[in-house]
């Protein structure tokens, strides 16, 4: 009876006393005709490399770019209300601004755009009032107060409008 | 069987296969295409498979000659390269996906026709079918520790695995080549792991 350590020794002298492969290689000027018909192997290798560092440094410039926030940046919007002085000037450079944004994106974010339809019609409701008052010739003061409210609301509705546009650039 | 490591080629010609004499590298060629062919082909396992390796290795060998620092014979060197383009093909994603692809294709023929394929023939043990029957890294690994003579470590370096993983898989190896050594009824009709 055989011992385990027999078996194998056994396996392991069988597999060292096969003979060579029947199946010989082809010759040297067949070598030679795969050689020229092919890539050297080295030029292959080189080539891969280069590929590789290509993708490589794509991907880093890419990555660097979404963490920095690089991609096609959307156009900033004026400088805000509070800022001015004057909030008649403000408006205008600020409605220009919203006027270059699309109506509404394809996809919208629920949250986003409730905020949006608020503010618009909050400035609806100050638009009407401030043409009412005009009408009835109401005291400076009380124009001025709704054209301040306006700018405020118009300069709410161009940041959330800008974080909105920010948003979509990185998606 | 000819041992590819223990093949050496007289100085002179490796020098003018250097200088890209094609007589000389015709002749280093002629004495080691042999028993490099075999040592990839019983790693490899496919015949042309075996031949896109060789052919890899052989210009390798030609375009790195210069490099080669002669401290051991020229065939020992050569076969560091062959094993080395052996593991990188076993390790390739394009030749994982084929394997797949033939496990599945292989699962659907009918259950007779293929214990007819894998069965030994009757009159001998069959070693190189058994062999043929190992998983590709099984394979590669028994034929480097059992006939090339490499160690646990050596193997384990190779292949980027612990000495354990080289252990086990000359134990698994043994294994299942020791059933093509029992009775016929014991045999393994068909291994795919």
């Amino acid at each position: 009876m055989h011992t385990e350590l027999e078996q194998q020794q056994a396996v392991a002298r069988a597999l060292r006393e096969l003979p060579d492969d029947g199946a010989r290689p082809y010759d040297w000027r067949e070598f030679q005709r795969r050689a020229h018909a092919g890539p050297a192997a080295g030029a292959r290798v080189a080539r891969m490399r280069a590929l590789a560092a290509v993708v490589v440094v794509g991907l880093a410039v890419m990555a660097t770019a979404i963490r920095l926030g690089a991609g096609p940046r959307p156009q900033r919007p004026p400088a805000t209300v509070a800022a001015q002085a004057t909030p008649a000037e403000d408006d205008s450079a600020a409605e220009q601004w919203l006027e270059t944004l699309p109506r509404e994106p394809a996809l919208v974010r629920v949250g986003t755009r409730a905020a949006i339809a608020t503010l618009e019609d909050h400035i609806a409701q100050v638009d009407d009032l401030l043409s009412s008052e005009s009408a009835s010739r109401a005291p400076a003061a009380r124009v001025n107060a709704l054209q301040q409210e306006r700018a405020q609301l118009v300069n709410s509705l161009v940041q959330v409008r800008y974080a909105e546009t920010l948003a979509n650039a990185t998606r | 069987m000819t041992r590819l490591v223990e093949i050496a080629v007289p100085d002179e010609v490796r020098v003018r296969a250097c200088a890209g004499e094609e007589r000389a590298r015709q002749l280093i060629y002629a004495a080691v295409a042999a028993p490099t062919f075999t040592l990839i082909r019983r790693v490899i396992g496919s015949r042309s498979a075996a031949e896109d390796v060789f052919q890899d290795t052989m210009m390798i060998l030609f375009e790195r000659l210069a490099d080669f620092r002669q401290e051991a014979p020229l065939g020992a060197w050569l076969r560091q390269i062959a094993i080395s383009r052996c593991l990188m093909h076993l390790r390739s994603p394009w030749r994982r996906a084929r394997m797949c692809l033939e496990s599945a294709l292989e699962g659907e023929l009918p259950a007779l026709a293929r214990a007819a394929s894998h069965a030994p023939p009757p009159e001998a043990i069959d070693i190189e079918r058994a062999l043929a029957t190992l998983a590709p890294t099984a394979r590669a690994v028994i034929w480097m520790y059992e006939v090339e003579g490499y160690s646990h470590a050596e193997i384990a370096r190779a292949f980027g695995r612990s000495v354990s993983f080289s252990k086990s898989q000359v134990a698994r190896a043994h294994l299942k080549l020791r059933a093509w050594f029992e009775p016929q009824g014991s045999r393994p009709t068909c291994t795919l792991s």
